[in-house]
C-alpha cells in the first residue's frame, strides 16, 4: 500500500492567478517556435534505401528490361499478385515478358519477389503512394512498372550489402 | 453637399455590424490558428492566403449541410434557440462606442450605432437574454447531454452574471453615468483609465468574461469529454454555426466592453489629440488583446470541476465584488471628490 502525501499548496498556488500566468507564459513561449508539421503532398516523406516500397522492374542501361520471365517471383509471391506471360526476343537472352502485371491491391510489399529474382530484375522502390479511382487502374502493367536502373540503384546496393553471404558481386 | 442623417445611420450600422460578424468569423479561424501555433502546428492554410478564406468556406459548407432535427424534439423551440443565442450578442454591440467623434465631410459623427444614456443597462439586459438560447436549445433537443449542458450553462451564467454586474456597477458608480460613451470619454488620458482605480474589478471582470461566454476554463455547457457537445449536441448545419457565431459575437462584445470600461476605450496613451481613426485602431487593439486572451487561455488551461466553478463564483468572486463595490462607494461618499 502506498500512502500518497499530497503537498500542501502555497498561498500563491491557491490564488490560481500566479500559476495561471505561469501556464500562459509557457504556451506563449511556444507560440513563435517552428512548427513540426510536414505539409505532406507538397513535402514528400523522406525515404531511405531501407524503405520497402512498391516493387518495380529494372530497365538496364541499354534500354532492355532485365526480366527474363522465369516466373520465380510469381511463385514466391504469397499474395498471388504477380502475373507473367513470357515471350521470345531476338536478344541473346532469348526471353522477356510480354505481360507482367502486379495487382497493387493484392501486393503486401513483402519483398519476396526481390529475394527470389535470379536476374536482379525486380526491386522494392521507394515509391509509396498508391491511389486510383478504379480497381483496374491499380493493376500495374509493364509500362507502369518499368524504372531505369539508376532510379533503383540505392536499393540495389543496399540489397547486395545486407545479403552479401549469398549474393555474389553486382554485375 | 449635406449627407442625410438616415444614410449615416445605415452606414454606421452596416460597418459596425459587419465588423462584428467579420470579427466573429475571423475568430473561428484565429482559434484554430492560435491553437496550432501553440502546439507546433501550422493550422488551416489551404483556403486562400494563410487560410484567411477558411471562415467563408466553413460558412458555405454549413449552409449546404443537411439539417437534422431529432425525433421527439420540440421543433419550434429547437429552431428558435440558436437565433435567441446569437441575436442578443449581436444587438449589444449597438451601444459600444468604437471610437470618439469622427469628422467626415464637415460633420461630427459619433462612432457608435446608438448613443443611449442607459447603455450599460441595455447591454446587461440583452446579454442576460442570450442564456435562453442555450437553455432552450438544451431542453428542446430531447437529449440527455443537451439538457445537462443547458442546465449547467444556466447555473453558471446566473452565478457569474452577479459578479459581472457588481464589477460593472463599481465602475458605473465611479463614473456616475450609465452612458458608455461618457464612460469612455471620461478616461481620455492614460492616467484616468479605470484600471488604475478599479484593478480588482478589472481582474474580476476579465475572469467573469470567460464564464459568461462559456469559454475555457469554464466551458461546462459544452464540456466535450462528459457531454459530447453539451447544449448543441443535436444541432447541425447553419443552426450549429449560429451558436458559434453567437459565442464569438458575445466574446467580441465583452472584449469591447472590457476595453471601454477599464482601458479607456478609444483613448491613445500619451497622445490625447490623436485623430479619430487612430482612436478606433487603439480600441480595436485593446479589444483584440482580450480576444486573443480568450484563445490563449483556452489553449493553456484545463477545464475546472463544476464544484470548483460554483465555489469560485459564490464564495470568492461574489464577496470580492461586493467588497470592491462597498469600498468604491465609501470612497465616493467620503473621499476627496
Amino acid at each position: 500500500m502506498v500512502i500518497v502525501q499530497r503537498k500542501a499548496l502555497s498561498l500563491a498556488e491557491r490564488l490560481y492567478l500566479p500559476e495561471i500566468f505561469r501556464g500562459l507564459s509557457i504556451t506563449f513561449s511556444k507560440f513563435f517556435e517552428k512548427p513540426i508539421t510536414r505539409q505532406y503532398p507538397e513535402e514528400p516523406l523522406p525515404t531511405d534505401e531501407v524503405t520497402r516500397g512498391q516493387p518495380r522492374l529494372v530497365v538496364k542501361d541499354d534500354g532492355a528490361i532485365a526480366c527474363v520471365s522465369c516466373g520465380m517471383c510469381e511463385v514466391a509471391c504469397p499474395a498471388y499478385a504477380i502475373t507473367i506471360d513470357g515471350g521470345e526476343t531476338d536478344r541473346p537472352i532469348e526471353r522477356e515478358p510480354v505481360r507482367f502485371e502486379i495487382d497493387m491491391l493484392r501486393c503486401i510489399l513483402c519483398g519476396f519477389c526481390e529475394e527470389a529474382c535470379p536476374k536482379d530484375a525486380i526491386f522494392m522502390s521507394n515509391e509509396l503512394e498508391l491511389a486510383d479511382t478504379t480497381r483496374r487502374g491499380l493493376i500495374y502493367d509493364l509500362e507502369k512498372l518499368k524504372r531505369p536502373k539508376a532510379a533503383l540503384q540505392p536499393r540495389i546496393d543496399y540489397v547486395y550489402r545486407i545479403n552479401k553471404r549469398w549474393r555474389s558481386k553486382q554485375p | 453637399m449635406d449627407v442625410p442623417l438616415p444614410l449615416i445611420w445605415i452606414v454606421k450600422i452596416v460597418v459596425i455590424f459587419g465588423g462584428l460578424v467579420g470579427t466573429a468569423a475571423l475568430m473561428s479561424l484565429a482559434e484554430r490558428k492560435v491553437s496550432a501555433w501553440m502546439q507546433y502546428r501550422i493550422g488551416p492554410n489551404r483556403v486562400g492566403p494563410f487560410g484567411l478564406l477558411q471562415p467563408l468556406a466553413d460558412g458555405i459548407k454549413f449552409i449546404f449541410k443537411e439539417e437534422l432535427i431529432p425525433a421527439g424534439a420540440n421543433k419550434f423551440m429547437f429552431r428558435l434557440a440558436p437565433a435567441l443565442s446569437a441575436a442578443p450578442a449581436m444587438l449589444t454591440m449597438a451601444v459600444i462606442p468604437i471610437g470618439g467623434t469622427a469628422l467626415i465631410a464637415g460633420r461630427e459623427i459619433p462612432l457608435s450605432i446608438a448613443d443611449v444614456d442607459i447603455g450599460v443597462l441595455f447591454l446587461l439586459a440583452f446579454s442576460g437574454l442570450s442564456i435562453y438560447g442555450v437553455i432552450l436549445g438544451g431542453w428542446a433537443s430531447n437529449s440527455k447531454y443537451s439538457l445537462l449542458g443547458g442546465l449547467r450553462a444556466s447555473a453558471q451564467m446566473i452565478s457569474y452574471e452577479l459578479t459581472l454586474i457588481l464589477t460593472i456597477l463599481a465602475v458605473v458608480a465611479l463614473e456616475g453615468t450609465l452612458n458608455l460613451r461618457a464612460i469612455s470619454e471620461n478616461q481620455a488620458s492614460i492616467g484616468q483609465w479605470n484600471i488604475w482605480t478599479q484593478p480588482l474589478a478589472f481582474v474580476l471582470f476579465t475572469i467573469t468574461m470567460f464564464a459568461e461566454t462559456n469559454r475555457h476554463p469554464f466551458d461546462f455547457a459544452e464540456c466535450e469529454p462528459e457531454l459530447v457537445g453539451g447544449f448543441h449536441t443535436e444541432y447541425s448545419a447553419m443552426r450549429f454555426a449560429l451558436y458559434f457565431l453567437g459565442e464569438y459575437c458575445a466574446m467580441t462584445v465583452l472584449s469591447c466592453l472590457n476595453a471601454t470600461l477599464f482601458l479607456g476605450g478609444p483613448s491613445v496613451p500619451f497622445w490625447p489629440e490623436a485623430p479619430w481613426f487612430i482612436g478606433v485602431a487603439a480600441f480595436c487593439l485593446k479589444a483584440g488583446f482580450f480576444l486573443f486572451l480568450f484563445l490563449w487561455v483556452r489553449w493553456s488551461l484545463p477545464r475546472m470541476r463544476f464544484d470548483q466553478l460554483m465555489r469560485l463564483g459564490w464564495k470568492v468572486f461574489l464577496p470580492l465584488a461586493l467588497a470592491n463595490l462597498l469600498v468604491t462607494g465609501a470612497f465616493i461618499s467620503f473621499g476627496a471628490h
